[in-house]
């Protein structure tokens, strides 16, 4: 059987989900791997979840984010952006290939371009192939 | 030429026995006698009988820093700080567990601490590797110059260079022979969460039992946490009853953080701490 | 019986008891030598002086598995794990350890309550108990003279060990050990002089100092009653305190442990995990009460629990003197140096 990824997607409320919201209206088309999560700022992605979310068996973490300066919060992604570079870092450091976790800025108006994120995404972790490292069997 | 071990022990107990005397402080922090010589307590002075009990030699390496948010806030405290445990006590005021007004830090510039589980000598490789003390009141000693200035993130170069595969071997090795013990968050001066995330039941991040699931959760979780906040001062490493070389993975995000925010922590104490700030022009290739 | 054979030819031995069920003895390790099961004979090394964990966990575990079960599912469909129980041999244990198999025997058998796993496994298994050498002097951190155990007392074990320069003599103690030992190739008959030399060094043993001198239970129980409400005391004693479980879970005599319900998804474990009294959360109660917030209060529990309740409810004191705790304190507390305090408070 051929590997499915399975990747956690999360995405803040008013920009990258709103603009996942749009790829659908627009019936763009991207791979069914992606299961998004909501959160209402990037900034409350505690980056445990991301630990948690490979050991649960998770193959690739997209997170989704507005771009800097367009935070609903002002600065919500601000202080996001910094705090995700480190659980990058160290997700790295760790052993885990770093191509698995992925931070994107995407408006609420990018419905294309979560499409296009989510393609890349897949199949950047379809080349990867299974993650093995973190889960927990 | 560093101050001798024999003559901080006697600056240490005539400025605490000041401190005390005049009231200026409620107590001092410092080192007194353990079971034998190469192993001193931690030692808390209250009254000025209470300073002839102090000691100072090599193998007084604990962080007294640890001890300071255990006392009531406004609690006036005197503190022996060597160089590590001065940049603790400044992250502490950084982030608000203590007020520079209520401390009276003696600082100890000090060469040639000693690990007494290894007898070897505590520099670089295992700490952030400075001599003298980044704050203080008043100085216990000489400073010390004239002595190798080494990088602190040079003992990383092996584990960089191995590849990815190599690298998580090896820490899952390492983190495999954790027993749960918690000594190196007890042991940190900026673990001080009352519950810590790990005994959380709901949510539950990681379970209580000492395998390669809970373990790799409550480390890396661990370092996260302390992103920016690590002063290096190796105390971690040094309590593990295992000898898991937790400096390392504390190094690389502090080294990390240096590289991405231009800030390296506990060395000013009008900076804020890294994660719990940000610029506007932060590049969003830290991202890559 | 006294039988030898020589350090070199340790391996031999190994294999020999290999193939009377699994052999856990001493290896070394990055962090100090420590117990584990054996799969290379060559791998068993008595170049040591005392294992940095004491070797309880062969009886009971860090994480045993009692019950596995689907979440959601009737508990019909739950399925009891049924323990590893095999005929072991535990190679190279000190005497002041042999001692802590019988104060835990008191917790896991002894009061009316069998403890199942506990139990088996100890009969399942043979213990080869081994000498400290009593011409050197103890670890600094040993007091095991203090509580009347002796460097190379036999007492406890199935065969008793003895190291003579090159030579290992091995006493059979038990008819366990004699049976066991009688089946073993590679051992020779010791000579006269070796007898000589083992009985030496058992009586040796049995005057050997460690730091501190000889203790009696009984006033150490009472001043430990006298002083618990004596906050003063017990907050000075515990100020350097980091309330870690470091000492409790090296501890050969420290029995607590917590039951934990462990899933993922839907397959849960209900398992048991060591825990520790020097932990905030060890008494914290559903109700979010928690009578021991303080850490003079959790290392009062402590010490008191092994050198008073402890002596008041089944007679012996609950340590044996084998300095794992001070070894292993990130800031070198001593216990038996608070013992010592509060006998003069």
């Amino acid at each position: 059987m051929s590997f499915e990824p399975k990747i956690l997607g999360i995405a803040c409320n008013w920009c990258t989900y709103t603009g996942a919201d749009l790829a659908g209206t627009t019936r763009l088309q991207y791979p069914q791997n992606l299961r998004v999560v909501r959160v209402m700022c990037s900034s409350r992605i505690n980056p445990s979840f991301i630990f948690k979310a490979f050991q649960l068996g998770a193959d690739g973490v997209l997170v989704g984010g507005c771009h800097p300066g367009d935070c609903h919060y002002n600065t919500g992604n601000l202080y996001a952006r910094r705090r995700l570079a480190v659980t990058k870092k160290i997700l790295e450091f760790s052993g885990m290939e770093p191509g698995r976790f992925r931070v994107e800025w995407i408006s609420a108006s990018e419905g294309n371009k979560f499409a296009e994120v989510v393609r890349e995404f897949t199949e950047e972790i379809r080349n990867l192939g299974p993650q093995t490292k973190f889960k927990i069997s | 030429m560093a101050t001798s071990f024999k003559q901080i022990e006697e600056n240490l107990k005539t400025e605490a026995g000041k401190l005390l005397d005049a009231g200026k402080v409620s107590m001092v922090l410092a080192y007194g006698r353990g079971y034998d010589e190469k192993h001193p307590l931690p030692y808390v002075a209250r009254s000025l009988a209470d300073v002839d009990g102090m000691v100072f030699n090599e193998y007084c390496t604990a962080n007294l820093a640890r001890y300071l948010v255990r006392y009531p806030r406004g609690t006036k405290i005197g503190i022996a700080a060597k160089a590590a445990d001065s940049r603790a006590v400044i992250q502490l005021i950084q982030e608000d567990k203590v007020k520079r007004d209520d401390l009276v830090i003696l600082g100890i510039p000090v060469y040639g601490m000693k690990n007494a589980k290894t007898d070897e000598a505590i520099d670089a490789k295992t700490t952030c590797g400075l001599y003298n003390p980044v704050i203080y009141d008043v100085l216990l000693g000489e400073e010390v110059h004239g002595q190798p200035v080494l990088s602190p993130y040079e003992v990383l170069e092996k584990v960089e260079a191995m590849g990815q595969d190599e690298r998580f071997a090896f820490w899952k090795k390492e983190l495999d022979r954790c027993i749960r013990c918690y000594a190196c968050r007890k042991a940190c001066p900026m673990c001080y969460c009352d519950p810590c995330f790990i005994d959380q039941n709901k949510p539950k991040w990681g379970e209580k039992s000492p395998e390669t699931g809970g373990n790799l959760m409550y480390h890396l979780t661990r370092f996260h946490h302390l992103a920016g906040r690590c002063i290096d001062c190796g105390e971690c490493s040094r309590a593990c009853p295992v000898d898991i070389p937790l400096y390392l993975f504390h190094k690389k995000v502090a080294k990390e953080c240096e590289e991405m925010f231009g800030q390296a922590a506990g060395m000013s104490i009008d900076e804020k701490p890294a994660l719990i700030n940000f610029r506007v022009e932060d590049s969003d290739k830290i991202l890559e | 019986m006294l039988k030898k054979t020589t350090v070199q030819k340790l391996s031999d031995l190994a294999a020999g008891l290999m193939e009377k069920g699994a052999l856990i003895a001493p290896v070394r390790e990055e962090a100090g030598h420590n117990f584990r099961e054996i799969s290379d004979p060559a791998a068993v090394d008595l170049d040591f002086y005392n294992t940095l964990l004491s070797p309880k966990s062969v009886f009971f575990p860090h994480t045993e598995d009692f019950i596995r079960y689907k979440t959601g599912a009737s508990i019909a469909e739950a399925v009891c794990v049924e323990p590893d129980i095999r005929p072991t041999v535990l190679f190279g244990v000190r005497p002041c350890d042999v001692k802590s198999f019988e104060i835990m025997d008191i917790h896991f058998t002894g009061t009316g309550k069998v403890d199942p796993y506990w139990a088996k496994r100890r009969e399942a298994a043979t213990i080869f108990g081994y000498a400290f050498d009593p011409n050197t002097p103890a670890d600094p951190a040993d007091f095991y003279s203090t509580l009347g155990i002796g460097a190379a007392d036999p007492e406890g074990s199935d065969v008793f060990m003895i190291r003579k320069d090159q030579d290992l003599l091995l006493q059979a103690v038990s008819p366990k050990g004699e049976k066991l030992l009688s089946e073993l190739p590679s051992l020779s008959d010791a000579s006269a002089d070796d007898q000589k030399y083992f009985d030496g060094t058992v009586a040796a043993g049995r005057t050997f100092k460690t730091r501190f001198t000889c203790v009696e239970a009984e006033p150490i129980a009472k001043k430990f009653e006298d002083l618990f409400h004596n906050a003063a005391f017990w907050e000075k004693v515990s100020e350097a305190c980091l309330s870690c479980g470091a000492c409790t879970f090296v501890c050969p005599t420290c029995y607590c442990f917590d039951i934990c319900d462990e899933t993922l998804f839907s397959q849960g474990t209900r398992r048991r995990v060591w825990d520790s009294c020097m932990f905030t959360d060890f008494t914290l109660e559903a109700s979010g009460h928690n009578p021991r917030t303080k850490v003079y209060q959790r290392l009062r529990q402590k010490i008191s629990h092994k050198y008073s309740y402890h002596i008041r409810k089944y007679g012996p004191i609950s340590c044996v003197g084998c300095g794992r705790c001070t070894r292993n304190c990130p800031v070198n507390i001593d216990i038996f140096s608070i013992v010592n305090e509060a006998m003069k408070a």
